[in-house]
């Protein structure tokens, strides 16, 4: 039988929450040192860091106490389900590489390889749909957009790019 | 006699054809958000805020709040056909509308929840009509505390968005203000964490961040079942109801109408919560509760009248006191202050003609919902036929152009991508995003209203204790605050259970 008094056991924090818990830990810590930098009160009221040290101390102060929270096993965060780390990865990447060539190649080539990247190699998609599902993605849209909304979307910057007009 | 006037007008310039043609693709694209898997209405609106970059206020909150109200009524679809809920707040409809399709009454099943949706939606909307004056009229009582009291009221609903940890909602709340902090301070102009960037100056783009944490962050997230899904599209003759359907479904309509408007009003509840206790009234209350869960048509009929009634109930906080009571309503608040437009009693103040066009348009938009979905609904099931691949990918590059155009900036992609990690890790920690919205979008609202105060009373905080409205309204932000202290905010099994939190 357990006595009324025995203590909870510690449990084990998730080296994922661990590591989330020390980034907020830092972040408010960084914030709370600007803050001080940037000015806590003048003699109109609150300067411009009066709500960042506020902030930044309560993100702080949060972040312990659900470290003790979880060490309890009180409101602990569930086990999250294991992603699809290839699925991640690529889009995260593909996603960076469109955003940083998108200046340089505009956005109808940009956006069609991407597409053509995402359902030709990745999804596996037949030839066919993946031409014309791109086509459609990248230069449709780009009409769509230009021409019907009048929303200008990035064109290339490099030169034999643009005298074609992507 | 005013008010009908007013509402006259907003009808008048609601009906022009360019409004009604937003009005009608915001319904479309509402739908099409509502019916896809993937991508949520946070997202959705947010990712389609750019179409509307270039129309005027009017014509462009009109687009987004038919897109609002679209995706609860698209939610139903997949929910009834596919049991799988395309949104939250359809996800108790699947009980009883996916029970009706295996029984071939699939049809009857979804011309129902439109009706209801659009008697909840409609009765709702007038609602917000009788109460638009008289909260209107509390702008000409606005100042810059009274303003900041309201905010904080805003502010205290994230107590009601927690899920299943207030210190994780409270982490969120707090980045939220963190976020909506970067860039120039809005009174003394001094620049913060802009680590020497000039892009930081005004700010991370709102919806840059939004489409990141929300829509990128759940494509990232998203793991589509292995079975294939055969959707059955229901034929013409079969959407015709019964007379003892529509017998049947009549007080269900009703009661869920009482429960979706009245929760709609109470900034926090979730539309989930309304369908939840709606089904929950009718298992108490209905003639044929021995039936539900087996196909009874209360079961469909209650949940989806009471979720539109919800969607347009919760516009008359924002409306009338510029408090959103959800994360997507915090979303169209975000709209409505990129086009100069500042919800809440000012509004009818200073921008009636707009307000009353709008309201006008939610009726307009309830009607052409009612008549897109049950006729169109082949449509719709034929893109839940798309491979998600194709979607996803689409969903990708639409979520790049609706980041790039807010600000015509490939700076705010690579803030979409990086908001779409944060919001992986936050959702794998276990952190709600509702709240981040939230505070995300009344953050800069806040903290100018305080400082305006302060300046006012050459920063003597006395300000706030001076003036009754603002004590009303900041008791009535400790009273939210509190409430879990005092049990008055939603039991903790719907908390656990609402996936809008």
């Amino acid at each position: 039988m357990t006595s009324v008094t025995e203590k909870r056991p510690v449990e084990k924090v998730r080296r994922s929450v661990l590591a989330g818990q020390a980034a907020l830990v830092a972040v408010g810590a960084y914030v709370l040192a600007e803050s001080f930098r940037l000015g806590l009160w003048n003699e109109l009221g609150p300067g411009p860091g009066f709500f960042p040290c506020v902030l930044g101390g309560g993100l702080v102060l949060l972040s312990l106490v659900w470290f003790l929270q979880e060490r309890a096993g009180v409101q602990a965060a569930p086990a999250p389900e294991a992603s699809d780390t290839s699925q991640v990865r690529a889009v995260v990447l593909s996603l960076l590489v469109l955003a940083a060539a998108l200046p340089f190649i505009g956005f109808q080539l940009g956006v069609f390889v991407f597409l053509l990247y995402h359902l030709r190699l990745r999804a596996r998609t037949s030839w066919v749909k993946s031409l014309v599902i791109s086509l459609l993605g990248s230069v449709g849209v780009y009409y769509l957009f230009t021409l019907a909304l009048r929303v200008s979307l990035p064109e290339a910057g490099l030169v034999p790019l643009n005298l074609i007009g992507l | 006699m005013d008010v009908l006037n007013e509402l006259l007008g907003g009808f008048a310039s609601a009906l022009t054809w360019q409004n009604l043609l937003f009005a009608f693709i915001g319904c479309l694209l509402g739908t099409v958000i509502g019916v896809l898997p993937g991508i949520g209405p946070v997202a959705g609106v947010a990712l389609l805020i750019p179409l509307t970059l270039n129309l005027d206020p009017a014509g462009s909150i009109i687009m987004l709040c038919a897109i609002f109200y679209g995706t609860t009524y698209g939610g139903t679809i997949t929910s009834v056909l596919l049991n799988t809920p395309g949104e939250a707040a359809s996800a108790i409809t699947a009980l009883d509308g996916y029970a009706m399709t295996k029984i071939g009454r699939a049809g009857v099943a979804l011309t129902i929840a439109a009706a209801g949706s659009f008697i909840g939606g409609s009765l709702a909307t007038a609602g917000l009509v009788v109460a638009a004056k008289p909260l209107g009229g509390l702008g000409l009582m606005i100042g810059p505390p009274e303003f900041f009291a309201l905010v904080v009221v805003g502010i205290s609903l994230l107590v009601a968005l927690a899920g299943r940890s207030m210190v994780r909602a409270l982490i969120s709340g707090a980045l939220g203000l963190l976020i909506s902090m970067v860039g120039i301070d809005p009174v003394a102009g001094a620049p913060r964490f802009t680590f020497g960037m000039e892009r930081l100056l005004d700010g991370v783009s709102f919806v840059a961040v939004i489409v990141g944490l929300f829509g990128l962050s759940e494509v990232l997230s998203y793991r589509p079942g292995r079975n294939k899904v055969t959707v059955q599209s229901p034929g013409m003759r079969s959407l015709l109801p019964t007379r003892a359907d529509w017998r049947r479904s009549a007080p269900a309509i009703a009661r869920g109408t009482g429960v979706g408007f009245g929760l709609g009003l109470i900034p926090g509840m979730t539309g989930s919560v309304s369908s939840l206790l709606s089904y929950g009234a009718e298992k108490k209350f209905s003639k044929h509760r021995h039936e539900l869960g087996q196909g009874a048509i209360e079961g469909v009929a209650g949940p989806e009248t009471a979720n539109n009634a919800h969607a347009n109930g919760a516009l008359i906080p924002l409306f009338t006191l510029g408090i959103p009571a959800s994360p997507t309503i915090a979303v169209l608040m975000g709209a409505f202050l990129q086009q100069g437009l500042t919800p809440g009693p000012t509004l009818f103040a200073e921008h009636a003609d707009i307000a009353w066009t709008i309201i006008a348009s939610l009726f307009i938009g309830n009607i052409l919902l009612l008549v897109l979905n049950v006729p169109l609904v082949g449509l719709w099931t034929s893109i839940l036929k798309v491979p998600y691949p194709i979607l996803s990918s689409l969903i990708l590059m639409f979520m790049v152009v609706g980041a790039y155009t807010i600000n015509f900036s490939v700076f705010d992609v690579f803030v979409m991508i990086l908001f779409g990690v944060v919001g992986l890790v936050l959702r794998n920690l276990d952190i709600p995003l509702a709240p981040m919205v939230l505070t995300l979008v009344l953050g800069p609202l806040m903290e100018r209203s305080l400082r305006e105060s302060l300046d006012i009373s050459r920063g003597d905080l006395s300000i706030f204790l001076d003036r009754p409205v603002t004590v009303v309204l900041l008791l009535v932000a400790l009273a939210i605050v509190a409430s879990p202290l005092l049990k008055l905010r939603k039991p903790a099994a719907l908390a656990a259970e609402d996936p809008e939190t």
